[in-house]
Parts: C-alpha cells; structure tokens; sequence
C-alpha cells in the first residue's frame, strides 16, 4: 500500500499529514514540531538551511532568507498587488523574462517555484523519516483565489520536489473533506479560517460529486498576531504608568514580552485568568525591575473584541455579496489557531447560532483533509478500498450497550461493557448462593442500569446438576462470546462436574437505535439510584455472608469458645438480622462491621488455643508426625 | 439435462465468486493481523517517547525559572555578592540546576562557538567581535534525548 502525504503549503506555516494505521494524522518533523515555517535560507556558510533552522538565523542573514514566497508563486512582477509585497521584503526581487518574479538567495536567482519546492523537500524528506519509507503521492492545498496559473506553479514546485501530485485542492475544501461533509447530500458549509496572519472565510456547496465555491472574502492582514500585539501594548501602557519606564525601545524587554504574550494567550484558551511574570525586566538607577500582571479572560476579551468584530463582519459582508442568508449555512467550519481563542468560537457560535465543527485541530485540519483526499485518489488508482474505510468493509461494531448477568440480590454484573469493538469474548466465574444449591439460572441482560430488573433481559437458562456443596464453594465459569455479526452465546459451565448449558442470543447488536438511546438515557437519570440500590443490596450480601460464616464458626468451634464470647458473637448476629433487610446501609455496614470484630476475636481465641495446645506436642520431638496423619484421616 | 449444465455454470460462477471474496477477507484479516501486531510495537516505542514528552513538559515549565534565577543573578550589586543571603538564594538555584541535569537535560555551549542555527537562536548582530561566532548568551538552550528542547538565544558578531 503506498503511503500518501496531504500538505498545506502555507505562506507562513507548512503542515503535512498521512494515513497512519487507517487514522489521517498530522506529521512532526524533524525538529519535533508539526509546524514547519515556509522559510528558506542560504547561510554565510553556503549550506542551505530549510524551516525553523532557516527562521533561527534570519536576523543575521536577512538578505539570503527568503519568506513568504507564496504570495509570488505563478503571479505577474507587474501585479499592483505584488508590488506591493515586495516592497516590505528585505530580500532582492527582479522581473524574470517571462513576467514573474524571480528571488534572490546567494549570488544565484531563483523562481518562487523553486523556493517552494525546497520546503517541499524538506516536508518529503522528514516524512520519510516519520513513516520509514519514501512517499510519492501528494495532494497540496491553496486558497480558494488561487487562479489557473498559481494552481500550475504549485503541481511544478511539488513535481520538481520528487512528488506525484494527484491534485491541488482549496483549503477550506481539504477541511471540508476532513469532516467528511458532503458524502451523501449536498451542504453549504462556510470555512471561518482565522490564522496567525491572516482570516478567510469561504464559503462552499459541497456535495458526492463536486466542490462548488460559492464566495471567498478576507482580510489580508488580521490574525493572532494581533492578539498578541493587543496584550504587548497593554503591558507596555501599564508599565509606563506604574514605572515610567518604555519598554518599547528595550530590544531585549520586548523581546521576553512577546513570547510572555503569546504563552498568555493560549493560557487564556483554557484558563480564566493567568499571570504575567517577568522579573528582572529592567532595571534604572533605583536597581532591577520585575513586571507582574494578571490578565482575566474578560480583559483579554474587551481588548481583542474589535479584531473578533472585524473578522465576523467579513462573514456577513461575503455572505451578503451572493446574497445568502446565515440561517442557508448547513455547517460552519473552525480552520487556524486563532480559532482556538474562546471568544472567537463564541463569535461564530452567536452568530450562526449554531455550534461551528472543531473537533479536528484547526491548526492541521487542512493537512489533514489533503490526506485523505491523497488516500481516497492512491487507492482508486491502485483499485484497493481506502485505508480507514476497512472498518466499512469488515463491518467491525461495536456492542452498543452493556451485557451481563443477573446475580445476588438482583444486581446486573457486567460481562461484555459498551463500545467495545466485536468479535469479542468476556468470562467470569461465579458460585452459588445458599448450602447445597443444585442449580444456577442465568439471567443474559442488556443495558446500562445497576439492577437486573431495569435492564432488557435477552434470555435464561439454567445449569443444573451442581454437585452439593456449601455456598461460595462452587464454581460456575460463565462465558459470553459475541461473533462478527453479533450473535451472542452464553455457556455456563461447573468446574467440579464439567456440566454445561448454553444459549443464543441473535441481534444483540441489532436493538434500535431509539431503544439504545432511550437506555443509554434512563441509565444516566437514574444513575445515583440505582448506585445506591447496589450498594444496599451488596451491602445485605456481604452481612448475610458474615452471618452465615459466624454461625459456622460458632457451630464447628463448639465448646473451644467461651461462653462469654458465644454469647457476644450471637448477639451481634441477632442485631444484624434485625436490620439487613432495611434501607439504612450505614447501619447494616456498622452492624457488620461489629460482628466482624467479635467473630475475628472468636477466631484469634482460637487459634491461640490451638497453638497452646500444639505446643506441648511439639515437644515430644518426632511422634507429632503420626499425629498429623491421624489428622489427616 | 440443459438446465442441469446451467446450474453447474452458475455453481462454478459462485465458486469464483466465493473464492475471491474468501481471497479478499482472509488478505485482509492477515493485514489486520498484522497491523494489530505492528501497532503493538508501535506502541511499545510511544511509550518510551511518552515517558520522554512528559520530562520534556515539566522542563519547559521549570526552564524559565532558572531563566529567571540567571537573570537576578545579573543584577546582583557588587555589595551585595558576599550577603549570605544571596550567596544561599545562589546555593538554591545551583540545586536546581543539577537536578535538571540528572534528570538529563544538557546545556548547548555558544559562547565563541560558530553560530549555528541548529543549536542557536540569533537575536542580534553585533559590530564588536569576530565574524559567525557567538560573542553573547542572551538565553540558555538545553538538548534533551539527543534533540534541541530549546535553542541558545544569542549575539552574533557581523
């Protein structure tokens, strides 16, 4: 089976994922991250340097790092667009003979489709060194205003770094496909990308056969980074008020801040409130000076609510431009770690009033849509069934709820617990409940509730022919066995006489899924109930128990007891009987737990006694042999 | 006689069915198989990388701290270097760096060292001293199980 890889080559950002054990899963690369920043470089050296690595020594070398090249990929030098771009780089750009634009890196020129293939490449290698082998299809994604020209430029920068691209999809069409959206009916779904640099919105009729884009709207420049900004700025203000002191022209106090920022932000995603600590963070003639700040959810959330606004405003302005009205929307899609800021889930949420899909890493999401977009087309060539569909074909289920037996007491004992994949077999031994019992009724039960009675009971039997023996001595192994297409057979069998009983049980898959809901439903209301009516009911067995061992105890000691000792044992027993068959559990475990004591007291007595009693034999040296054999008899 | 023949047709016609299908599940159940097996080893290896994650987490909650220790380390006043006190908080802050390196973390040398990105972080470019080499050490970087947990933020020399 070849492997395939999905990629989001992104401007700032390049994300791969494949199928791993018929699961798509985003990539680390080399450096141990799933984020590979699209930057390449010459170093002073003459090596060339790809990623982070590229990203690390930018400062030092900005002339020979080369960023952000997707903006130029398949476009016009003449473009007023690019143009623009290219007048904040700090790298050399030149109009090539054919019309686009060519980069400079060393002392050679380069086509951005080159640039790109080189962080390709390095995508290709690191993959490989995750899956351990070479991997030649790809799917590559790209914004949905990609035109014909920048679509070529991004097969030839893939074809030139080894791959065979299968296709170049939309990204929010690849995040679609993550979803899995669109496989039976036709959707309008809208894809709210809110990246690090920037926010697109998309919206798209996805159905079986074909991807339609209905409309594309963004802002250009609005993404996480000004959410950190918005943080910088507020500390910077506060500091100044607080120390009269501008941090904004310390290199290296601002430098601490941003990634102090950042760390806060994504603290803000989970938690209300978190704290800026950043001592020593200058210093005047007074000595050092130490920054400490809280920042609550709700501050954060005022100060970035613009930014949030503008992005929404952007939905409704392209919704309004094919004239289509938010309630149309059958799915919204999260895309970009922006999107992990609750406020903007929130946002969406409001306004669409309905909850966004985000169950997928906005951050790999794309990647991982390309993958299986990659799989689905590797597998048509090669006539095989898509890795992860396999479940499809072997029709692997799961049990949908619970099955077990009816044990003392009416408890429902679980043998086989819900979700638990098929073919699949679950044993457990019991024993009997009364002296001398001669047989076992086994009660199968469906469900989630603690007592048998609540529960679907699919069938009894009973296994007869149990050779007499006080209870909790006998042992009775029963054992159910589900099988592919869910038939149920339970064997009861005992162990002393080799004696069995089966039954079978058909469609203990096939109950339906209203049936399953309504029981998976009545077992969370009545989930405290039913807790306490077990443990009253365990707690009944474990004093019947107690009692029942005492009054052996008592019986077989006969007279090595004192009087006294029998007298308490009896008691106790005489207590606990009087209240077991209440509902006071306290005092039912109490009453236990005092007889308990009394009984081991009664045990210890005796077996000091017996030890005394041993004693003196031990003395006589080796005639304590015979005595053991007449024991024995 | 014909309609005989006919279902024999048919028969063999099943057959080939059958017999492709029983090809397709039993390769299929093999890969199953064989994948279960894989995924067993597979797991066994994320167990051992599991175990490293989980060190790599609290080294990158604890790291700052000692960020932060070197940094008031920095603004001790020359008067204030023999304060038994400090020296103490200074006794504190070498506990903790040795129990970082026993739990493996290795400090990345830069000072003089050429600058590389591998292992280095340029913060700055610095007319005084010699071209490529690291002349400062802004932030320290460490090396976990063979790997750059964090990079050395420094000075470069033009």
């Amino acid at each position: 089976m070849t492997k395939v890889l999905g990629i989001d080559l992104g401007t700032a950002i390049t994300k791969s994922a494949s199928i791993v054990n018929g699961e798509p899963k985003a990539l680390e690369n080399r450096e141990g991250s799933i984020l590979t920043p699209s930057i390449i470089a010459q170093t002073k050296g003459g090596e060339r340097v790809v990623g982070i690595l590229a990203q690390r020594q930018a400062i030092t070398n900005p002339k020979n790092t080369i960023s952000a090249v997707k903006r130029f990929i398949g476009r016009r030098f003449s473009d007023p667009e690019v143009q623009k771009e290219l007048k904040l780089l700090p790298y050399e750009t030149r109009e090539k003979s054919d019309g686009g634009v060519e980069v400079k890196m060393g002392d050679k020129w380069y086509n951005p489709i080159e640039i790109s293939s080189m962080i390709l490449q390095k995508i290709k290698a690191d993959a490989k060194d995750k899956l351990g082998e070479d991997v030649k299809n790809v799917v590559i994604t790209c914004p949905a205003n990609f035109d014909d020209s920048q679509r070529k430029a991004t097969i030839a920068a893939g074809e030139i770094a080894g791959f065979n691209v299968l296709r170049v999809i939309n990204e929010p069409t690849a995040a679609a496909l993550a979803y899995g959206f669109g496989k039976k009916d036709a959707q309008k779904i809208l894809v709210y990308d809110f990246g690090g640099g920037t926010f697109d919105v998309t919206i798209l009729d996805v159905s079986p056969e074909v991807v339609e884009v209905l409309a594309t709207g963004g802002e250009a420049h609005l993404g996480g980074n000004d959410f950190d900004q918005k943080i910088i700025d507020w500390i910077l203000a506060e500091f100044k008020k607080e120390q009269g002191i501008d941090l904004f022209k310390d290199a290296l106090a601002l430098q601490r801040l941003k990634e102090a920022a950042e760390k806060a932000k994504t603290e803000l995603s989970s938690a209300m409130e978190t704290n800026i600590n950043l001592p020593f963070i200058t210093s005047d003639a007074d000595g050092p000076k130490h920054l400490e700040y809280k920042l609550s959810r709700s501050q954060f959330d005022s100060m970035t609510s613009d930014l949030i606004a503008k992005s929404i405003d952007r939905v409704e302005k392209t919704l309004k431009e094919i004239k289509m009205d938010k309630s149309e929307i059958n799915e919204v899609i999260l895309v970009g770690g922006t999107t992990l800021v609750p406020a903007a889930r929130e946002a969406v949420k409001n306004f669409f009033g309905k909850e966004p899909n985000k169950s997928i890493n906005p951050e790999e999401v794309v990647a991982i849509g390309a993958a299986i977009e990659a799989e689905i087309l590797t597998a048509k060539e090669e006539g095989r069934t898509p890795e992860g569909d396999i479940k499809s074909v072997l029709l692997l289920d799961v049990l949908p709820l619970s099955l077990g037996i009816e044990t003392l007491g009416g408890v429902s004992t679980p043998m086989i617990t819900k979700n638990t994949t098929v073919p699949t077999t679950g044993s457990q031994v019991f024993s009997t409940a009364v002296d001398n019992q001669p047989s076992v009724e086994i009660n199968v039960l469906q469900g989630e509730r603690s007592m048998a009675a609540d529960n679907r009971s699919l069938g009894k039997f009973i296994l007869d022919g149990i050779p007499p023996a006080p209870r909790g001595i006998p042992q009775v192994e029963v054992k159910f066995d589900i099988d592919a297409n869910g038939v149920l057979t339970v064997t009861a069998i005992d162990k002393a006489s080799n004696k069995s009983q089966s039954i079978k049980v058909e469609g203990s898959i096939g109950i339906s899924k209203e049936d399953i809901e309504k029981m998976k439903k009545d077992a969370e209301v009545h989930a405290a109930d039913d807790q306490k009516k077990k443990e009253s009911i365990e707690a009944k067995n474990i004093a019947d128990n107690l009692i029942y061992q005492s009054e052996k105890t008592i019986k077989d000691a006969g007279d090595k007891v004192t009087a006294e000792a029998k007298k308490e044992v009896e008691d106790k027993i005489a207590e606990l009987k009087n209240i077991k068959d209440g509902d006071n559990i306290e005092e039912i475990k109490k009453k236990t737990e005092e007889l308990s004591q009394a009984i081991q007291k009664v045990g210890a007595a005796m077996y000091q006694a017996q030890q005394q009693t041993q004693e003196p034999k031990k003395e006589e040296g080796p005639e304590s042999a015979p005595e053991a054999e007449t024991e024995k008899e | 006689m014909k309609k005989e023949e006919k279902t024999i047709e048919e028969i063999e016609k099943m057959l080939q069915e059958v017999d492709q299908k029983k090809e397709e599940y039993f390769l299929g159940w093999q890969r199953e198989k064989a994948d279960f097996l894989n995924y067993k080893k597979q797991e066994f290896e994320r167990l051992k990388g599991t175990l490293c994650i989980a060190k790599e987490s609290v080294f990158e909650e604890i790291i700052p701290i000692l960020d932060n220790f070197r940094l008031a380390e920095k603004a001790i006043s020359e008067d204030d270097k023999n304060n038994k006190s400090v020296i103490g908080l200074l006794m504190i802050k070498k506990q903790l760096e040795d129990a970082l390196k026993a739990l493996g973390l290795e400090e990345i040398e830069s000072i003089g060292k050429p600058f590389d990105p591998s292992s280095h972080e340029a913060i700055e470019e610095v007319e005084n001293g010699e071209a490529g080499i690291v002349t400062e050490e802004i932030e320290k970087g460490y090396y976990y199980n063979g790997k750059v947990l964090r990079p050395s933020k420094v000075k470069v020399g033009k």
